[in-house]
């Protein structure tokens, strides 16, 4: 789910890094709010290792192939380190792997960073919902998942549909771009019980990792 | 009689050859370079029929050549040898929102004589899988070790 450099015209560049560099400054100034900087920073960085690699572990899922993208994941347990996380490991994909692209970095940002907050805000609801935890914690945290993937899914089709070059056949394309949204359906399941595990472990062998 | 039967068949032996000469065909040959694209996945998957646009030195922004990968990724294309044709060929696949933009230049004496088989992934650089690895495991170092960094003991400092 990664624009590679030459696919959106230059101004959607631009505007991608600008909104990623309002969003970064944001970010920034809550993580200096935060009280616990010293106990975020290795969590944060460390899912920023896992969220690197998981983009070079491939999932075959016909007419193209996936990989894990853990963006939902890394918002439930970062909260806004999130973004500037993802931002991080997507620059290193870019440099090392041609995995988007530099010009791209930004746009590819706020595809899969946004949904990373909207993440945090959604599993949050958690402390405030009543309702049996356990099970809450479950749904919020598969909700999380697979609700920022698909999310993220939503916005790169929107991008790619309507920034079709028309030199390309647009038809097929978007036909393309439609069927390969089916994919990433299956992929937000896939995140979303990736992050019920992860997340139900944590609040076993270290619940104080998920306290805001 | 006989001279009516010399002329006919001599008519015959004539116009058999102009009837066959009518039906053939001719065929010509000649030596070109094509250059043969394989567009692949970084997981070594091909991309089949995913959509091609090539774009010749002469003019970047209309393309010169539209077409689509076979079931294995490939593509195929001649660069025509005119002369404001020498340079930079700009060759796209596309594929669902992934996909690459590759250069190939094309000189004028090369074009005679070599078939460049240029091999272009979708998102690949070309390194080795080692490589690869290598790269993986010293940016996760980076980031293991940053965490280990801040998450140090308090009595070290």
């Amino acid at each position: 789910m990664h624009i590679p450099d030459g696919f959106i015209p230059p101004n959607i560049c631009l505007a991608g890094y600008a909104l990623t560099g309002g969003v970064t400054w944001y970010s920034l100034r809550q993580i200096n709010r935060d009280h616990y900087i010293q106990a975020n920073i290795p969590k944060a960085s460390l899912l920023t290792a896992a969220f690197f690699v998981a983009s070079l572990i491939h999932i075959p899922i016909p007419p193209t192939s996936v990989h894990l993208i853990l963006n939902g994941l890394m918002g439930t347990v970062l909260g806004y380190y999130a973004f500037p996380a993802i931002l991080i490991g997507l620059f290193f994909q870019a440099v090392m792997f041609q995995h988007g692209g530099m010009s791209t970095l930004g746009v590819n940002a706020l595809i899969l960073g946004a949904p990373s907050i909207a993440a945090y805000h959604l599993f949050r609801q958690r402390d405030r919902l009543r309702g049996e935890k356990q099970l809450l914690t479950s749904i919020l945290s598969f909700a999380s998942g697979a609700g920022s993937l698909l999310l993220s899914a939503v916005m790169f089709a929107i991008l790619l549909v309507t920034n079709i070059s028309p030199d390309m056949d647009i038809n097929a394309e978007r036909t393309a771009i439609f069927i390969s949204l089916g994919g990433y359906s299956i992929q937000a399941i896939v995140e979303g019980v990736f992050t019920v595990m992860l997340i139900s472990f944590l609040e076993k062998v270290k619940p104080e990792l998920l306290k805001s | 009689m006989n001279k009516r039967y010399f002329f006919l068949t001599l008519l015959v032996l004539i116009a058999v050859p102009k009837k066959v000469l009518a039906h053939g065909a001719n065929i010509e040959y000649r030596e070109t370079s094509a250059i043969t694209i394989q567009a692949k996945y970084d997981d070594d998957t091909p991309m089949a029929h995913a959509q091609v646009v090539i774009y010749a030195p002469s003019d970047r922004t209309t393309p010169w050549l539209k077409g689509t990968t076979d079931e294995s990724g490939n593509f195929t294309f001649v660069p025509d040898a005119e002369p404001n044709n020498v340079g930079d060929w700009d060759v796209k696949v596309r594929q669902s929102g992934h996909g690459d933009i590759t250069t190939i230049p094309v000189t004028g004496s090369k074009l005679a004589q070599n078939v460049t088989d240029t091999q272009l992934s979708a998102t690949g650089a070309g390194y080795t899988s080692m490589q690869k690895a290598v790269m993986a495991v010293s940016s996760i170092w980076g980031f293991v070790g940053t965490a280990l960094f801040f998450s140090r003991s308090k009595s070290y400092k």
